[in-house]
C-alpha cells in the first residue's frame, strides 16, 4: 500500500487568486525516494508544506481533494498529530535553528523533548543522529556559530532524530560544497532503503539521477512529468519548458544534433557522459 | 562569533549544582530581607558577609567582581548621590551647594538604599552567572511553567546578538549603495528609516519560518515534555526553600505590621 496518496489535491495560499497546486495526483510507496524540479514559482515548496501538513493547517487558504499519509487522512488531523508521521526540513538552515537552545546536541534532542521521548532513549537517538550525518565534532557547539553547510546538516539531523515515516527536505543541501552534499544524499538513500520514505525538492540533477528513485517535475502548480530520473532528467519536454538540466544531457543533446552522440539515452551525469562519448 | 550567549560562566561548584529554583528562591529572600529589614546595616552586612562568599562559594568571584565594578557600583553611586542631595530630612548639614544641602540624615538614608540597590542587582548578577539559562528554564516548565513562554525568554536572549549582527550587515548593505549614515542629528535620524525597514520586515518573514520549524519538531505537541538534562533536587533543598518563602513571608509581614 502507498504511504503518500494524493488524490485531485488543489490548494490556495490565502489572498491569492490562482492556486499554488492544481490537480495533483501522487502515489508514494513506502522507501520510495522521490525527488521534485521544477522553475521558482512551480509549487515545489507549497508541495512540501502540503506533505507536512503546513498548508492547509498553518497558511489556511483553501484545499482540496484527498491527503493521505500513514493511513491518516489530512483533513482530520491536527498539526500536532500530522508531524509524528511527517518530519519537514527546508532551505534556510538559520531559520530552522529553534534558538532555544546553546548546543547542537541540545539542539537535536529539542524534537524529542517535545514529543516526550525519555531522557536515555533521547540520549541514545541523538548520539546516533549525529554520527549517521556525521556532525558528532559540532556537539558541543553553539548553532549559531556555525556555517551554513553544518547549520544545514543540523537542521537534517533534528529532523531525522524524530524518525519521521516521511521525510520531507526542501532543498536541504543548498549551501553546501560538493562534498556535503554527496553525503548527505548517501546518508538520506540509507535512510530510504532503511524504509523511510523520502519526498526531496532539488535542483542539483546529477545527484537526482544517482540517489532517487523517482523524479516528479512540476510546472505552475500540476505535475509536467513523471517518471525514471534517467527518463525525466534527459526528457525534451523539460528542456522545452524551461527546467534547469544537467551540463552533460545539455552537451549531449548538441553533440546528438552534430551525429557525436551515438546513444538513444542521453545522460545526465558526469560517469554516463564520459561512457557515452567513449563508444 | 557569539559563542558566548549568557553569563552563565560553566564552572563546577556547589552553587552551580543547587536547583535553580533554589537559588532564585535565596535571591528572592535576600532582595526581600534586604528592603523591609528594620535594622538599618542589614543590606551592608547581607552583601559584605553572604554575597561575596557565596561569589566565593561559586567559584566566580574574578567575573562578579567585573560586574560589580563595571554595572552596579555605577548605577548604585548615582542612586547614592541622588538620595543624597534630594532627600530633605535631617538638620545637621554637612555640606551646601546652593539651594542643595546633604545632611547627616540623607547622608544615611541614601547609604542604605544604595546598599538595598547593590543587594538586589548583585545577588541576581550572582545568580545568573552560576546558572545554566535552558536549566532554569527547563526546571521552570518540569514545574509547570508553560513551554511557550520558556521558548520567548530563551529564544529571545538568542536572538537578540543575531538581530544586532543584521543590522550591522543591512547598514554596510545601504552604504554600499550610497546611504550617508555621517553628519548632524537629522540626517542620522533619517538615514535610520533604510535600515529600520528591511530589520523589521525580514525579522517577520524569519519569524513565520521558525513557527514553521519548531511545529515541525513537535513544539505544540500535547505529550507531557521530557528533558534532556535531569537536575537535581534533593528533599534537603526542599527543605531550605520553604525555610527561605517563610522568612520571605516573615518579612512581608512584620512590614506591614510594623
Amino acid at each position: 500500500m502507498a504511504l503518500v496518496n494524493l488524490q485531485n489535491v488543489t490548494y490556495k495560499y490565502p489572498l491569492t487568486k490562482t492556486p499554488a497546486l492544481q490537480n495533483i495526483n501522487l502515489q508514494i510507496k513506502e522507501g520510495e525516494f522521490v525527488a521534485v524540479v521544477g522553475a521558482n514559482g512551480a509549487g515545489k515548496s507549497t508541495l512540501c508544506y502540503t506533505l507536512a501538513g503546513f498548508a492547509p493547517h498553518f497558511f489556511k487558504g483553501e484545499m482540496s481533494g484527498s491527503i493521505e499519509v500513514a493511513g491518516k487522512e489530512s483533513s482530520k488531523s491536527t498539526l500536532d498529530e500530522w508531524v509524528l508521521n511527517v518530519g519537514l526540513a527546508f532551505q534556510n538552515p538559520f531559520n530552522q535553528i529553534s534558538g532555544a537552545k546553546y548546543t547542537v546536541f541540545e539542539e537535536i534532542a529539542f524534537g524529542l523533548e517535545n514529543i516526550g521521548v525519555p531522557r536515555d532513549e533521547m540520549k541514545d537517538r541523538v548520539n546516533d543522529a549525529l554520527a549517521l550525518t556525521g556532525i558528532t565534532d559540532l556537539a558541543d557547539r553553539s548553532p549559531y556559530s556555525l556555517s551554513g553547510g553544518q547549520q544545514q546538516r543540523v537542521a537534517l539531523t533534528s529532523i531525522l532524530v524524530m524518525q519521521p515515516k516521511l521525510l520531507v527536505l526542501d532543498e536541504p543541501t543548498s549551501q553546501m560544497d560538493p562534498i556535503g552534499t554527496r553525503e548527505v544524499f548517501s546518508v538520506i538513500r540509507k535512510m530510504a532503503e532503511g524504509g523511510m520514505t523520502v519526498v526531496m525538492v532539488e535542483h542539483k540533477m546529477e545527484w537526482i539521477a544517482q540517489f532517487a528513485d523517482r523524479v516528479i517535475a512540476l510546472k505552475d502548480g500540476s505535475i509536467l512529468l513523471e517518471g525514471k530520473p534517467g527518463e525525466v532528467l534527459t526528457s525534451d519536454v523539460l528542456a522545452e519548458n524551461g527546467f534547469g538540466i544537467s551540463r552533460y544531457t545539455s552537451t549531449a543533446r548538441e553533440a546528438k544534433k552534430q551525429g557525436l552522440w551515438k546513444k538513444e539515452k542521453l545522460p545526465v551525469t558526469l560517469d554516463e557522459a564520459v561512457e557515452g562519448f567513449k563508444k | 562569533m557569539h559563542e558566548r550567549l549568557s553569563f552563565h560562566i560553566k564552572r563546577d561548584s556547589v552553587l552551580h549544582r543547587l536547583n535553580p529554583l533554589t537559588k532564585l528562591t535565596l535571591v528572592l529572600a535576600l532582595i526581600m530581607v534586604a528592603f523591609t529589614s528594620p535594622w538599618y546595616w542589614t543590606p551592608h552586612l547581607l552583601f559584605l558577609f553572604v554575597i561575596i562568599p557565596l561569589s566565593f562559594i561559586g567559584k566566580v568571584f574574578r567575573e562578579f567582581f567585573f560586574a560589580a565594578t563595571r554595572l552596579i557600583l555605577p548605577a548604585a553611586g548615582f542612586l547614592f548621590l541622588m538620595q543624597a542631595f534630594f532627600q530633605p530630612i535631617g538638620e545637621h548639614v554637612i555640606f551646601k551647594f546652593y539651594f542643595l544641602d546633604i545632611t547627616q540624615e540623607s547622608l544615611m538614608f541614601a547609604f542604605k538604599n544604595a546598599m538595598r540597590v547593590i543587594v538586589m542587582v548583585s545577588s541576581f548578577t550572582l545568580f545568573l552567572l552560576t546558572t545554566h539559562p535552558s536549566e532554569l528554564m527547563s526546571d521552570l516548565t518540569r514545574r509547570g511553567l508553560p513551554g511557550q513562554f520558556a521558548y520567548v525568554i530563551i529564544s529571545t536572549l538568542q536572538i537578540l546578538p543575531q538581530i544586532q549582527s543584521k543590522s550591522q550587515t543591512i547598514i554596510s548593505a545601504q552604504r554600499s549603495r550610497g546611504l550617508d549614515t555621517e553628519g548632524n542629528f537629522f540626517k542620522r535620524a533619517g538615514s535610520l528609516v533604510p535600515l529600520v525597514g528591511p530589520l523589521v520586515f525580514g525579522s517577520l518573514v524569519e519569524v513565520e519560518e521558525r513557527a514553521i520549524a519548531i511545529e515541525a519538531r513537535g513544539f505544540t505537541s500535547k505529550s507531557i515534555k521530557t528533558s534532556l538534562y535531569e537536575i537535581a533536587d534533593t528533599s534537603f533543598e526542599k527543605i531550605i526553600r520553604w525555610g527561605l518563602i517563610i522568612i520571605i513571608i516573615l518579612s512581608i509581614v512584620l512590614n506591614i505590621w510594623l
